[in-house]
């Protein structure tokens, strides 16, 4: 194993600053994070902490004013806007706290969406995505286009979109913020259970203790920098 | 790091579907805008077409046909001397006569123009007399249905004269009145010939009912010793727009008496420009036209894009998140209103088609507008019934031009898409 191969993400002396109107705001400042292959890690803290910046520059979404950062052995500042593209469709799941299907899409094309971007064959899809919607209660709610499912069923939806492709490393941007409590903790087991039995790492921006208990590792963030980092 | 070749045409394209059908009245209403468009184009331009060929047909049949051959400098001096001698004749018919050629003519003609002076017991006109076979003139012109009093000229006429309307007025002529034509004969020396009227014609253009006298072919060449010879043979086709080709043809078979300086060939763009820029001028105040149209549809296209790409910010976060490069998800957009545009204009054109087949027996009667009193435009009296003219390139023409447009309206909603910021677009909440 090189040393690119032992972590999922790394970050180094990370910084990200808005600039709103006259005003600057460092929303992560000076942040280094290693996070392992397997973690199940949740990035904690108040509105406001940078959990959701840092969890965006991890995935590529928005460049760091400072620092560098590592996925998948792959240096972001590097990566063309195309290259980070590509990067996310093979290595990168997204949960995003308002679930974010494709209105357009059925719910079982909205979950094989990456793979049909990975040109993954249809009969492969199909029965990947199918084997999940089996093992979440979500048989017989393929055709459905997101509007027509419920809050926690579209959770549901958007986690097996993020892992059938089978990716390195799944983001998840308050998953749970948008869910009942029974919806949460379902949607927490799916995540553990996918998490144990394919090997995804998980990283997650909440302020939800349900995630934090249920979370391996808990980095509470403050201001845009790491307070504290616990091995739970 | 690798790139991913594969652009996606088909999860594109089916994202691109779907989104039209999504917002089915924003498209049914765009749609409607292109299609209307493009009927009113195709049928603006085949009705175009048809008017300016009529205008064509008509100017070339009184006037040099649509390919004339004659003597280089006729045109501008008119004088006998630069006239197409019997000896010239013989190579023209053959080069008519070649099968390339044939097929492409419907009729072959020959005049003698020759200014001169016309005399009565009352008065003395300039006139402009021109010898022509009877027969084939009345095939090929009106003016012998435009007669008003008497006859139109018959092949064995010999000192018959078939005078302009003005020009008997002015002269003071009535049927069986006598009058003397004089001009310049081939010795250069002033001749004149005692005529008689045998019938009276009114085209409703004043430069030729004041001046014109029609005279047989026969009489031109006794009176002034010009045998067979004439000024002109002119050529009539079926399409002015095969004209350009069969100047080129003609050109090059007959490169040899052109080169010795005795016949020239010339289209009739050439040879009659005030009718040549009357057609143009039309066609191209129909485009400005058409700009204008196609201009504020290009702007309700931008609109219903932009409007459809500023509601799917988040979207456009989204699928790029999830892999698509930002060129890929310009290319919806892009797409999108490609094909929008591209049905719009098919289906367009096929009703415009409609329409316009629905005009191509009958035309349209413009007499509504223009009265009864004949119009008459560079040199031609129009015809008030107007009929379409299918060309098939205006199809491709009409279909390419709202593409264009289709492109052009689609570009900037594309680029605002390919340029989401990913980690703004997922801040709103809608």
């Amino acid at each position: 194993m090189t040393e690119l191969d032992s972590y999922a993400v790394r970050t180094e002396s990370v910084s990200k600053t808005f600039q709103q109107e006259a005003e600057e705001i460092h929303a992560v400042r000076d942040v280094s994070l290693t996070i392992t292959p397997g973690e199940f890690t949740a990035l904690a803290g108040p509105s406001g902490s940078g959990k959701t910046t840092l969890l965006n520059l991890i995935g590529g979404l928005t460049r760091p004013t400072a620092g560098e950062i590592w996925v998948a052995g792959h240096e972001l500042s590097e990566l063309s806007n195309a290259d980070l593209a590509q990067l996310r469709l093979k290595q990168v799941g997204f949960i995003f706290q308002a679930y974010n299907l494709l209105p357009v899409l059925t719910a079982l094309e909205n979950a094989e969406f990456p793979m049909l971007l990975q040109g993954t064959a249809a009969d492969e899809r199909s029965s990947r995505v199918r084997e999940l919607f089996a093992r979440t209660g979500m048989t017989g709610l393929e055709d459905r286009k997101p509007g027509k499912l419920s809050g926690g069923q579209q959770q549901r939806v958007a986690v097996i979109r993020a892992v059938a492709s089978r990716p390195a490393l799944v983001l998840a941007d308050e998953p749970t913020a948008n869910l009942d409590s029974a919806s949460s903790e379902a949607l927490l087991e799916l995540m553990e259970e996918f998490n144990r039995t394919l090997g995804v790492t998980f990283v997650f921006a909440t302020h939800d203790a349900r995630v934090m208990e249920r979370s391996r590792r808990l980095v509470k963030m403050v201001d845009g920098a790491i307070a504290s980092d616990e091995i739970q | 790091m690798a790139q991913q070749t594969s652009l996606h045409i088909g999860v594109i394209l089916s994202l691109a579907l779907r989104n039209l059908k999504r917002n089915a009245r924003r498209t049914a209403l765009t749609f409607s805008a292109l299609f209307i468009g493009g009927a009113l184009l195709i049928f603006a331009l085949w009705f175009g077409d048809g008017t300016h060929e009529q205008w064509i047909d008509a100017g070339v049949r009184t006037g040099s046909g649509h390919v004339t051959i004659e003597k280089p400098g006729f045109r501008v001096s008119q004088k006998i001397a630069d006239r197409l001698v019997e000896s010239t004749h013989p190579p023209v018919m053959a080069a008519l006569a070649t099968p390339e050629i044939a097929d492409q003519v419907q009729t072959v003609f020959s005049r003698f123009n020759v200014s001169g002076l016309a005399s009565s017991a009352a008065a003395a006109r300039p006139a402009l007399i021109v010898g022509v076979d009877p027969t084939v003139e009345s095939a090929l012109t009106q003016i012998d249905d435009q007669v008003i009093d008497g006859r139109y000229l018959e092949p064995d006429d010999r000192l018959a004269a078939y005078v302009g309307v003005g020009l008997a007025d002015g002269l003071d002529l009535r049927l069986g009145s006598r009058l003397v034509l004089t001009a310049q004969d081939t010795s250069d020396d002033i001749t004149g010939q005692l005529v008689r009227v045998v019938g009276v014609f009114e085209t409703g253009i004043p430069a030729v009912d004041q001046a014109m006298i029609y005279v047989t072919h026969g009489l031109v060449g006794e009176w002034l010793g010009s045998g067979r010879d004439v000024t002109s043979i002119s050529v009539m086709v079926e399409d002015s727009y095969g004209v350009p080709r069969l100047v080129r043809q003609l050109r090059q078979l007959l490169a040899e008496p052109i080169a010795s300086g005795s016949a020239t060939v010339t289209g009739w763009t050439e040879a009659m420009p005030e009718l040549y820029a009357a057609v143009l001028v039309d066609e191209w105040g129909s485009y400005v036209i058409f700009v204008v149209l196609f201009v504020i549809i290009g702007f309700g296209i931008v609109n219903t894009v932009l409007m459809s790409v500023l509601h799917r910010h988040r979207e456009f976060g989204v699928i790029q998140a999830l892999g698509l490069t930002p060129r890929q998800t310009g290319a919806i957009v892009f797409i999108e209103g490609i094909l929008l545009t591209g049905a719009g204009a098919i289906v367009g054109v096929a009703v415009g088609g409609l329409l316009t087949w629905l005009f191509m027996r009958n035309g349209v009667d413009m007499t509504v507008l223009m009265g009864d009193t004949d119009y008459e435009f560079a040199g031609v009296v129009l015809d008030p019934i107007m009929i379409p003219l299918f060309r098939p390139a205006r199809v491709v023409q009409a279909i390419v031009s709202i593409l264009m447009i289709g492109v052009m309206a689609s570009i900037y909603p594309a680029v605002r898409a390919a340029t989401v910021d990913i980690a703004e677009s997922m801040k709103f909440d809608r």
